[in-house]
């Protein structure tokens, strides 16, 4: 696996567009995370982090969306497959190389929160487990990329239906589903939205509920690339 | 010892591999030749455990391909065909992945059999098409496998890099299993000591390489032509 993530983080870092995702994603979210201050003269963490699993939808399928379509475009997923390297190994490789991206790129959002920290009182804790948080929607977020880079040779359909699938997961805890849907319905939708789990990790709160689904949810989808990659063959 | 026995392969009920049993040997070079669509390049992919078989059994060195992959794959170099890389890496970047991933310790020696020195820094994208195909015969060859699987390894070059490369795989043929399919029916008469012709899924003829010049290619056209 090690050879593996190193290769991808690489490629990554040999690669202008990875430069460009993460530079445009702190840029965004430095952008979002300031803007408050000279409206209301305060900051809330809390509306930052809410506002980052937003910008997530669409950073992440444009880092993920390479990931196996060019492999597959390219035939290169010949080459990987006929390595002594398990399938496993490939799709962990892969999977942590573009979390190690992403942390990097949320590194880059740590400044004006760090400053916070000298400038005014700040709940250390509420940072910590914040970015947390966004650890684990990364990682799932990636592991549903990385499905959907697997199953096309073409980017551009892996990067929509990231898009499509994150974004409804995401919405469906929102208000505006919550005035449309049903309450019996809602409340049973809403334990599989991210936005939902996330929420408890951005008031500073470690849910374990909400650490078991990010982890399981994660895991079902980097085990559905497993198969669906060993089913190929 | 690579063993097929009534090896069957189909796509969308389409068969493409149709009762095929064969056994290599140590020593064996195999010519695999076939017009295309053969089921040259399935019958490779099977034999590396890329593709399953529908029926039938193959084992390499007592080994099952699917069950045993990461075993099999340690004992195999292959070039695929059309020659896949990673064209924004560097040449050795490249092998030191590969050879990282088949703990091979042979990276120089390799670079220096192939004729890569030269292009060692540079970025595949920017290599000849012969230069790339050395990195996919380098690559292959690290860690010293017993077994070499090339797909059309000559496929594309001109007749200078044809000829270095088959130079090459006669050079490095000892000991080994050598099976590589190719459309240039003289590199058969240079390299192989067995030939295979396989057509539609099936082996039309398996046996010692005829000798005299001209004789794969007036051997393959009567199989062929009778097949039709």
């Amino acid at each position: 696996m090690k050879e593996i993530f190193i290769k991808e983080l690489k490629q990554a870092l040999n690669n202008y567009l990875g430069y460009i995702i993460v530079f445009l994603f702190s840029l965004f979210a430095n952008f979002l995370f300031i803007k408050d201050i000279f409206v209301s003269y305060s900051f809330s963490f809390k509306g930052f982090f809410l506002v980052i699993p937003w910008l997530f939808l669409i950073f992440i399928p444009a880092l993920t969306m390479r990931s196996f379509s060019e492999e597959k475009r390219l035939n290169t997923i010949e080459v990987l497959l006929t390595l002594p390297v398990s399938e496993i190994q490939i799709i962990l490789g892969k999977f942590f190389s573009h979390l190690v991206i992403l942390k990097i790129a949320l590194v880059l959002t740590m400044f004006f929160p760090v400053a916070s920290i000298f400038l005014a009182k700040t709940y250390l804790p509420e940072i910590i487990v914040g970015y947390l948080g966004l650890i684990f929607l990364a990682g799932f977020f990636v592991s549903i990329g990385l499905y959907f880079s697997n199953l096309t040779k073409n980017q551009v359909v892996a990067f929509l239906s990231t898009i499509l699938v994150t974004f409804s997961l995401v919405v469906i805890s929102t208000d505006f589903f919550a005035n449309l849907l049903p309450r019996f319905l809602i409340n049973q939708l809403i334990y599989f939205s991210p936005l939902y789990h996330f929420e408890n990790f951005s008031k500073g709160v470690i849910d374990l509920r909400s650490v078991f689904y990010f982890i399981s949810a994660t895991t079902v989808f980097l085990f559905l690339t497993i198969i669906d990659l060993e089913k190929k063959q | 010892m690579i063993n097929l026995s009534s090896v069957f392969k189909s796509f969308n009920n389409k068969s493409v591999i149709d009762n095929v049993s064969f056994k290599i040997k140590k020593g064996e070079i195999l010519g695999f030749v076939g017009p295309n669509g053969a089921g040259k390049t399935t019958t490779m992919r099977l034999i590396l455990g890329y593709l399953k078989p529908d029926k039938g059994e193959i084992l390499i060195d007592n080994l099952n391909p699917v069950e045993k992959r990461i075993e099999v794959l340690t004992k195999v170099g292959y070039l695929p065909e059309n020659n896949p890389l990673y064209q924004d890496m560097r040449v050795d970047d490249y092998l030191s992945f590969i050879a990282s991933i088949k703990k091979a310790s042979n990276i120089e020696k390799i670079v220096n059999e192939v004729g890569l020195k030269e292009v060692i820094n540079k970025k595949i994208d920017e290599l000849s098409r012969g230069y790339k195909q050395r990195v996919g015969l380098g690559a292959a060859l690290l860690g010293n496998p017993e077994i070499l699987i090339l797909d059309e390894p000559t496929s594309g070059l001109d007749p200078i890099e044809q000829e270095k490369i088959r130079e090459l795989i006669k050079k490095i043929s000892k000991n080994k299993i050598i099976i590589f399919s190719t459309h240039i029916l003289s590199e058969v008469e240079d390299i192989a000591n067995r030939l295979i012709i396989i057509n539609y899924g099936k082996i039309l003829y398996d046996g010692a390489k005829p000798k005299g010049k001209g004789a794969v290619e007036k051997l393959f056209k009567l199989k062929i032509k009778k097949n039709l």
